[in-house]
């Protein structure tokens, strides 16, 4: 006979599994409802005045020739000096690294003459050397033109005579000459780097620059630190520090905003700001946003070579279905109900409030929302409905699109679902792809349509060029500054116009056509201009610059003016509010008593069986 | 073995051998009393004499489970939410998903009309609450049963071969286990495209080692039996002895292992989809509260949102723990048979 040599193991053990799920259950339940907080530092509460700020969207680097985020060049504005500056109250161009400027008569050649009082932090006066230094590797080295390049492109040369003058030649007019939003960096630091390509500017602290902060550490994802710049030439900076700390969950950062962790908190979503507005030392901004927010279509992507690539869908090409997608989109109902009124209608490009270039289509050219009138246009373009329902192109190929929608976005989630029901009416399927990072798909053409948005400055000129030709990838391997492949004849030629157009009435004249030429092409559709939803604590900033003055934004500001003027409050201690708690313990109350309840329950269960059992 | 070793009736193949291998399984009480034979007024056939044992092994099964309190409790619960969320297409209609036809303003507190209050798009919050009930038990039941599965043919295997292969399968096992289940199915869910089937398959792929270990057990022990040996002297082959023999003894530790394994694997679901890695289009219950923490509920204090699915969770995890902890007592006599 055979013996039984091994003997069938307890089936685990039923009582740890039993806990470990009860464990589990519980710790789900709880982490659902409780606020995740962030593994924040909270250890240096150094001595002065801190302003913290809660920040969500990554660095993508703290090279000012590379970065192009909003919260990078945010940085880069307070890191740097630029040329020139925008006024806070109206944003006219007023001086910043240059005290004044001179065109020639052709207005080929532009003379600047550089301030004598700014220094580099490390003691080293700025020149106008240092300025001839930062554009002309910008026009030398491509690498180098990869953020800011559209304002470099037109310059046949820059020169330094003397440590206050820079000489600027001109191939053609050019509009931005007074907007020139480019860092400038200290030659003596920045003529020791290689590859301009891959060198991020974050391995050396502190960065050298003459901003009104200096940037002092920065950790990837959770926090930029920047000190004040004693000598700056402006005056410095009230608070003794300057925190970005990184809170990837906007409730996090409301949390720590009732907790007096965090000084302001931007991106609030219509119920925080609701929630918020009605706290004690809470104050809640809600401004005019400089931000567009579009649903961009893949025009089909090519390269500079004219090599096609990505994968988008075909029957974008046709004019026709872009027109009707964007006819079945309801603006007036995305504004009331995703943003809740916190944000105005789309238009043109350019938000309205830059009202010398804000465009608004003519009754006739207006694509209002009606969706038979979409129906009817795919119907003549050849889209039929099939048996089930669905359009079918010619080509057999159903119009089933892709949207490409930021997985930190709330907006473009909840977006997404109207525009699934819109056009699933009309017979066109909708997939939202959410991901963390779109710029991979993006960048290779992978994707039918898109959310997009930027933020505008005072002078249009960047986001125009980032749809002309010129900024394509130069192969289908690189990237370019392109933002969704339009290559457009009629555009360029506008745009090149607008360029060298130096009468502000005529420029903001083809600025407008530009726009109204983008419209038409169905390429970018402007669904709303988003309101900045901020809120800062009002014991620890006493006072604080908005831009404009008057209802104006604090985050994301042309210029350093916030952070800069930001006047800390005298008793500048943390102010615990009780209330947010309270808050927090009615939502865990229910949950911790059904939790405890459960648990207690169980336990007696199982020591009632117990002896049974092992 | 030698030939006085009694030997199966004469007139039946080998494939009868699941006559004895069901009957004296180790989990279904051994020493009890034989069914009783089918009744004598008619011949009694094979299949019918199956059927008859079949039908009193139910009845014996449910017997013992009527006995625990918990475990009826959990059945009662499930049941409950089980015929909530089949019938949710008569009472609340898939219309409550539809954000254009939002019958409510935004974020309402609890009303009469909104039991539970509505979201942000101003659906009714009770609505979602049974309509997502569907999705997190769809995907509780095929991911513990593809994981169950994957970890029966595993273990099966890994037992009945044995040597150098079944180390190499338990080593790649060992390897799953001690892998962070949670972390692994992150990983699995953000590489491939956001679906439902892409949240089964992540848990299903990541929670399999327990059941493969158990079950390899189990297979050894059942090998070593002598009517294993018995059958391979008839000439059974590898798959019949798995097929026929060994699985059968395995199904209760199967079932036990798959009712507990719901539990774990709605919360992973609801962990996944509340960490935005599950499809954002179809309503879940870890989708809800993650559209709730979209919409700024928690710093709201917006409670009646964040609540329902919250306890929803816990309550089915219980439900099925419960039951699957009962059904664990009944079919293994080690544990606590006496109850």
């Amino acid at each position: 006979m055979v013996m039984v040599t091994k003997a069938p193991p307890r089936s685990a053990s039923a009582a740890h599994r039993a806990l470990r799920l009860l464990l589990a259950a519980g710790v789900t339940a709880v982490s659902l409802v409780a606020v995740p907080g962030t593994a924040a530092a909270e250890d240096d509460k150094s001595a002065g005045n801190t302003l913290t700020v809660a920040v969500s969207q990554s660095i993508d680097s703290l090279s000012p020739f590379l970065a192009q985020k909003l919260t990078s060049t945010s940085i880069h504005r307070l890191a740097y000096e630029y040329l020139t500056n925008y006024d806070a109250k109206d944003a006219r161009t007023i001086p910043g690294l240059a005290t004044a400027w001179t065109p020639s008569a052709d207005k080929l050649t532009w003379t600047y003459t550089i301030r004598e009082n700014s220094t580099w932090s490390d003691g080293k006066p700025a020149t106008a050397e240092d300025a001839a230094w930062t554009f002309n590797k910008m026009m030398t080295d491509p690498n180098a033109a990869t953020a800011n390049g559209s304002f470099t492109a037109n310059f046949a040369q820059v020169t330094a005579p003397d440590a206050k003058t820079l000489v600027i030649r001109l191939k053609k007019p050019q509009a931005t000459m007074t907007a020139l939003d480019v860092p400038i960096v200290p030659k003596h630091v920045w003529e020791k780097v290689g590859d301009f390509s891959k060198f991020n500017n974050d391995k050396q602290f502190p960065i050298v620059g003459n901003g009104p902060f200096v940037i002092t550490d920065f950790k990837v994802d959770q926090y930029i630190k920047l000190k004040p710049n004693k000598t700056f030439w402006r005056g410095a900076p009230k608070f003794d520090e300057l925190v970005f700390k990184y809170y990837k969950d906007g409730d996090a950062a409301v949390a720590a905003l009732q907790k007096g962790e965090v000084s302001f908190v931007p991106n609030l979503t219509p119920a925080q700001a609701a929630a918020l507005g009605t706290q004690k030392n809470i104050k809640v901004n809600d401004a005019p946003g400089r931000r567009f927010y579009a649903l961009a279509t893949n025009p089909g992507a090519k390269a500079q070579d004219g090599k096609a690539f990505g994968n988008g869908h075909k029957a974008l090409l046709d004019p026709e279905v872009r027109k009707a997608l964007f006819l079945a989109v309801d603006r007036t109902t995305l504004v009331d109900k995703v943003f809740q009124g916190h944000a105005v209608e789309g238009e043109g490009y350019i938000p309205p409030r830059f009202g010398s270039y804000f465009w608004k289509p003519e009754t006739g050219q207006k694509r209002t929302y009606d969706p038979a009138e979409a129906a009817k246009v795919l119907d003549a373009a050849g889209y039929r409905k099939n048996a089930d329902g669905k359009r079918v192109g010619k080509d057999g190929r159903p119009l089933d699109f892709r949207i490409l929608c930021h997985a930190t976005d709330p907006n473009d989630k909840a977006v997404g679902k109207y525009l699934q029901e819109w056009w699933g009416e009309l017979g066109v399927g909708l997939k939202v792809e959410c991901l963390d990072s779109v710029s991979d798909p993006w960048v290779k053409g992978d994707y039918d349509l898109a959310f997009d948005g930027w933020s505008v400055n005072p002078d249009p000129d960047y986001v125009l060029s980032i749809h002309t030709c010129g900024t394509l990838p130069e192969t289908p391997k690189d990237s370019g500054a392109t933002d969704n492949f339009i290559c457009d004849r009629q555009f360029d030629g506008l745009y090149a116009q607008q360029a060298v157009e130096y009468d502000a009435a005529k420029r903001a004249d083809l600025v407008k056509r530009m726009q109204s030429r983008l419209y038409d092409t169905g390429y970018m559709n402007i669904m709303a201009y988003p309101n900045a939803l901020e809120a800062y604590r009002t014991d620890q900033i006493k006072s604080i610059t908005t831009m404009p003055e008057a209802g104006g934004n604090l985050w994301g500001q042309d210029g350093y003016w916030s952070w800069w003027s930001a006047v800390p409050a005298a008793s500048a201690s943390e102010g615990e509010s009780s209330g947010s708690s309270t808050n927090i313990w009615l939502i865990l109350g229910p949950a911790a008593i059904v939790l405890v309840a459960v648990g207690v329950w169980t336990a007696r269960r199982r020591r009632s069986t117990a002896d049974d059992r092992e | 073995m030698t030939s006085t070793e009694p030997t199966a009736p004469s007139g039946t193949t080998a494939s009868s051998g699941t006559t004895p291998a069901t009957e004296s399984s180790p989990a279904t009480a051994p020493g009890k009393k034989k069914p009783p034979p089918a009744t004598a007024s008619t011949p009694a056939t094979k299949s019918s004499l199956t059927w008859a044992r079949r039908r009193s092994t139910v009845a014996r099964f449910w017997a013992s489970y009527r006995t625990r309190r918990a475990g009826l409790l959990g059945l009662a619960g499930l049941a409950l939410i089980a015929l909530l969320a089949l019938t949710a297409p008569w009472t609340v209609g898939a219309d409550v998903q539809s954000v254009t036809q939002a019958p409510g303003t935004a974020l309402e507190p609890p009303s009469a009309e909104f039991p539970l209050g509505t979201d942000q798009f101003g659906r009714s919050l009770l609505g979602l609450l049974i309509w997502g009930a569907r999705i997190s038990l769809l995907v509780g039941l095929l991911a513990a049963v593809l994981s169950v599965a994957i970890g029966t043919l595993v273990g099966i295997i890994a037992g009945h071969y044995g040597g150098w292969f079944s180390t190499v399968v338990m080593r790649i096992t060992d390897w799953f286990l001690v892998m962070p289940t949670l972390v692994l199915a992150i990983v699995l869910a953000t590489v491939m495209s956001r679906s439902m089937w892409t949240v089964v398959l992540a848990i299903g792929v990541t929670s399999w080692p327990t059941t493969a270990r158990l079950v390899r057990a189990q297979t050894i022990a059942v090998e070593s039996r002598p009517y294993i040996e018995r059958a391979t002297a008839l000439g059974g082959g590898h798959g019949h002895v798995m097929g026929r023999h060994v699985l059968p003894n395995v199904m209760p530790l199967v079932l036990a292992q798959t009712t507990l394994g719901i539990s774990t694997a709605i919360l992973t679901e609801a962990t996944l989809a509340f960490l935005g890695l599950g499809d954002p289009t179809v309503v879940s219950w870890g989708g809800m509260l993650q559209d709730a923490r979209d919409a700024g509920a928690v710093s709201s204090g917006h409670w009646w949102y964040l609540a329902p699915p919250g306890i929803a969770i816990a309550l089915v995890a219980l439900a099925f723990t419960l039951c699957g902890r009962a059904v664990e007592s009944v079919l293994n006599p080690k544990l606590g048979v006496s109850r």
